[in-house]
């Protein structure tokens, strides 16, 4: 008897000790950008991400049937398209966001979207990833966050710094050699090397026109670009057409033929976020220069 | 004249209700979610109205100071002011690891406010005191583009900032809280005491500023009380709920062209009738494209600037002096 | 005769030009004075001086005591004046602008009294603009405009009255309502002083001030034949006063040919 009660009391400390170490393992407490500390309790089920990049990384984590709400930015991967949309990153919708119920609300930086939510008593995490060491960081705590076990994220993050690997040592010698400006937006804003378009090319040990001095996003003359005479042109479909009418730039050769790589809208996505989808970027802009490397002339396909 | 400021009233109460059943989704099943809802509806419609107000009187008390009906609320600087604040807050704490709570809690609406005040500061500085109106016009237009060029500046150097700044500029309700709406009341009931108590100098300077200082009025002082008003109740409203055009200038139109009374009257209706503009504003830019919002600046800008567009076609064509 | 407003070599500048020049004068209370004179003489500077309206240098003293010891509400109980072409926004209506003549009298925040009421009251009827009380001044043509702006001033009812070219606008039945006007207003002791481009009418003062380039020339009665001399001299001889029918006309003095017309 004295054993049946003995067996039985230790299978309920044990069960005991179960319960209260899957109770304390599913609070989670997390640090935002701003050194905060959010507590996450359970993990998240009703989730609203305010940020393409965040999008992305809950969706490698394989959590992406979590998702109830997205920014209208958010369009990766095809299953979100369906995700219904409550505004922008600057200008949530408070409303929807807060009739949609989430347990976890995804925002960028310090946005007084994200402040109002979170005076309506949601638990807001603030993330906004701007490089590779951002980018590290975001996934860890984002991981942490939806209680996705540490060694399958870990392995994810693995296989996209593999792919990002495997882009760098694609690239041709003759490749490595070049110089790069890489352009944002028609102004011309230009990417320098502290932007994190940046520190993939730099990652590919590719040079950069613009010094991070500059700061990430500078406004650049375009005489100055010219002066440069980088040797690879990198831009979005909007800037095209604005390019030609610079002065002195039609005679670029950096805008002749290969050399001048432009992206579509949803890969220009690809390259800019901070993301998991940095592998895949870094393969587009080592494609580029490959091409631009080799000079040859086939017919823009991208 | 009571009948004015009914309707105003009443204007506000059907507004304010009406999004109940205008909105783009049914929160009549879920009583906790239908609580939330007007824990964000109320607030926000509230806050417009006190914004409208706030804008309104400002309105009122600029054009009657200036003796210039084209005057608003902006002309003392305090919009590029405000714009100024918000930049140069985002571009030094917009996505840092600085806790914000250090600097006094602050935020963003602080940075705006202190920003309106600085201007309107300034604008007295250089104008050098209050004693001349067209000095101080004068010096509010140089604040305004200096400030304005800053700016521009500080969003160049600082792209991330450009997306955040035009949300700014545009105007939106849509991050207005209890707190927000207590501090834009007690604004307003400030300056809505300041101003009664200064009506009778409006109506003095309408004669003329050296009738006014024959009738032994205390211009400098009243000046000052009355660029006080100005300055603080633009500041509390743009900090809130940004740069909304055209409140402040086309209320006190409105209840011009509807009423006669004098200054004390005016202002107070003036305020009302903003406050009203403003929640009928919100409203449709809310409903207008269901899900999504307009911002309301874009919508009093269209409204505003096409009212006054048909005031002056109507008094060119019926010559009537307005 | 005491003297309701004294000068002592006052003098003001006005944008770096010097527009009164040691100005030493009394004008003598319950009496009406004149103040003429060529274009640029200084006559609306001279009576905005004398209202305190203008910096100046020099001294202004109301029954003897100097305008700077007293406070502002004092200056208005004791003086209301009239400004020439001030412009004002046109909502108000014309009760309250008369309203506004009142102020002075009215404690800070207080609304209008029965008195002020009255006052107002007579003040428009003595304008015939009672009438219109409650049309704004936006509606009304401008010599309708300046008989509120007349019943303003009379409204405050101050011991003295500074009216810079009160009659402009008025037709001639209105510019005789105005001279009887002033002399009902002499009759109960008021001091008026006056601007006055119309000769004829300014003839018909106690005193006339002849002011020429910013300096008294000449202060007589206005029955002297030398304030007479003094007049046709400072507007170059151009013009002549003659008698008639126990009043003063002023007739033209065209090119050297003199026409009689006794």
């Amino acid at each position: 008897m004295a054993e049946g009660l003995r067996a039985w009391a230790q299978y309920l400390a044990l069960v005991g000790a179960v319960w209260v170490c899957s109770q304390s393992a599913q609070a989670v407490t997390v640090l935002d950008d701003r050194q905060q500390k959010v507590q996450i309790a359970q993990a998240p089920q009703r989730i609203v991400s305010l940020l393409p990049s965040l999008t992305e990384t809950v969706c490698a984590l394989n959590q992406c049937d979590k998702l109830v709400g997205l920014d209208r930015y958010s369009n990766w991967p095809e299953s979100v398209k369906s995700v219904p949309r409550v505004g922008g990153g600057l200008d949530p919708n408070i409303e929807s966001i807060v009739a949609l119920k989430p347990d976890l609300v995804l925002a960028a930086g310090s946005t007084r979207g994200a402040d109002r939510l979170q005076a309506l008593g949601l638990n807001v995490l603030r993330l906004e990833p701007r490089n590779h060491a951002d980018a590290l960081r975001v996934w860890r705590t984002v991981a942490q966050a939806l209680h996705v076990p540490t060694a399958d994220s870990d392995r994810v993050w693995q296989g996209i710094q593999a792919g990002v690997q495997a882009a760098v040592q694609s690239l041709s010698p003759v490749a490595r050699q070049q110089r790069v400006y890489f352009e944002v937006s028609p102004a011309p804003y230009g990417a320098s090397e502290s932007s994190f378009m940046g520190e993939t090319l730099s990652r590919m040990g590719v040079g950069n026109i613009l010094p991070a001095s500059m700061g990430p996003f500078p406004q650049v003359n375009p005489e100055w670009v010219v002066q440069a005479r980088p040797d690879v042109i990198m831009a979005g479909d909007s800037s095209r057409a604005s390019m030609l009418q610079r002065p002195g730039w039609s005679r670029l050769p950096a805008m002749q033929g290969q050399r001048l790589c432009v992206f579509k809208q949803g890969d220009s996505d690809m390259l800019v976020r901070a993301g998991p989808r940095m592998a895949e970027g870094a393969q587009l802009m080592a494609d580029c220069l490959n091409r631009a490397a080799a000079q040859t002339d086939i017919g823009e396909k991208r | 004249m009571l009948l004015t400021l009914g309707l105003s009233v009443v204007l506000l109460g059907t507004a304010a209700g009406s999004q109940g059943w205008q909105a783009w989704w049914s929160v009549g099943a879920d009583a906790v979610s239908h609580q939330i809802v007007w824990d964000i509806r109320l607030p926000r419609s509230l806050g417009a109205w006190l914004g409208g107000a706030l804008l309104g009187l400002a309105g009122a008390v600029a054009q009657g100071l200036f003796r210039n009906p084209l005057a608003d609320p902006y002309l003392l600087g305090s919009a590029s002011g405000a714009s100024l604040g918000v930049g140069v807050y985002l571009s030094l704490w917009g996505g840092s690891a600085w806790a914000m709570n250090a600097w006094l809690g602050l935020g963003l609406t602080g940075a705006a406010f202190v920003g309106a005040v600085l201007a309107v500061v300034l604008t007295l500085l250089l104008a050098r005191g209050v004693q001349q109106t067209l000095r101080l016009l004068l010096a509010g237009v140089v604040v305004g583009v200096v400030l304005g060029a800053v700016t521009s500046l500080i969003s160049l150097l600082q792209p991330k900032v450009l997306q955040a700044m035009q949300g700014f500029m545009l105007g939106s309700t849509a991050f207005v809280s209890w707190s927000a709406c207590a501090t834009m009341a007690a604004v307003l009931a400030l300056c809505l005491a300041l101003a009664w108590v200064f009506a009778r100098v409006l109506d003095a300077l309408s004669l003329g500023e050296a009738t006014a200082q024959s009738l032994g009025v205390p211009l400098p002082q009243a000046r000052m009380a009355l660029v006080g008003v100005i300055s603080l109740a633009t500041g509390a409203a743009v900090a809130h709920i940004g740069l909304v055009a055209f409140v402040g200038l086309a209320a006190p139109h409105l209840v011009r062209s509807l009423v006669r009374c004098t200054h004390a009257w005016r202002l107070l209706l003036s305020a009302l009738m903003g406050g009203a503009l403003l929640v009928l504003a919100d409203v449709v830019a809310r409903v207008l494209l269901a899900p999504q919002e307009l911002p309301v600046g874009v919508l009093t800008a269209v409204l505003g600037g096409g009212y006054l567009l048909w005031r002056v076609y109507r008094d060119a064509d019926s010559g009537v002096r307005s | 005769m005491s003297a309701a407003l004294q000068t002592w070599q006052l003098s003001a500048d006005l944008g770096g030009r010097r527009v009164l020049q040691d100005i030493d004068l009394q004008i003598a209370a319950g009496r009406w004075t004149c103040v003429v004179g060529p274009n640029g003489a200084g006559k609306s500077s001279l009576l905005k001086a004398l209202a305190g309206l203008l910096p100046l240098s020099g001294q202004v003293l109301w029954q003897g005591q100097p305008v700077a010891s007293l406070t502002r509400q004092q200056k208005a109980l004791q003086l209301s004046w009239l400004g020439q072409g001030e412009a004002s926004s046109l909502d108000l209506r014309v009760w309250d602008v008369a309203m506004l003549g009142r102020m002075p009298h009215q404690s800070w925040l207080a609304a209008p009294s029965a008195q002020d009421a009255q006052m107002v009251e007579a003040a428009l009827r003595a304008t015939q603009a009672w009438d219109w009380r409650e049309r704004t001044l936006g509606e009304l043509s401008g010599g309708e405009r300046q008989r509120v702006l007349l019943a303003r001033v009379m409204a405050g009812n101050a011991p003295t009255l500074l009216m810079d070219e009160p009659l402009a606008n008025l037709d001639p039945p209105h510019q005789v309502d105005w001279l009887e006007q002033v002399h009902c207003l002499l009759a109960q002791g008021t001091t008026v002083v006056s601007v006055l481009h119309e000769i004829g009418m300014a003839l018909h003062a106690d005193d006339i001030v002849v002011m020429r380039e910013g300096r008294v020339v000449h202060h007589g009665a206005g029955r002297d034949a030398a304030t007479h001399a003094a007049i046709e001299d400072v507007f170059g001889q151009r013009i002549r006063i003659h008698a008639l029918d126990g009043q003063w006309v002023v007739l033209p003095r065209l090119g050297g040919a003199i026409t009689s017309i006794d």
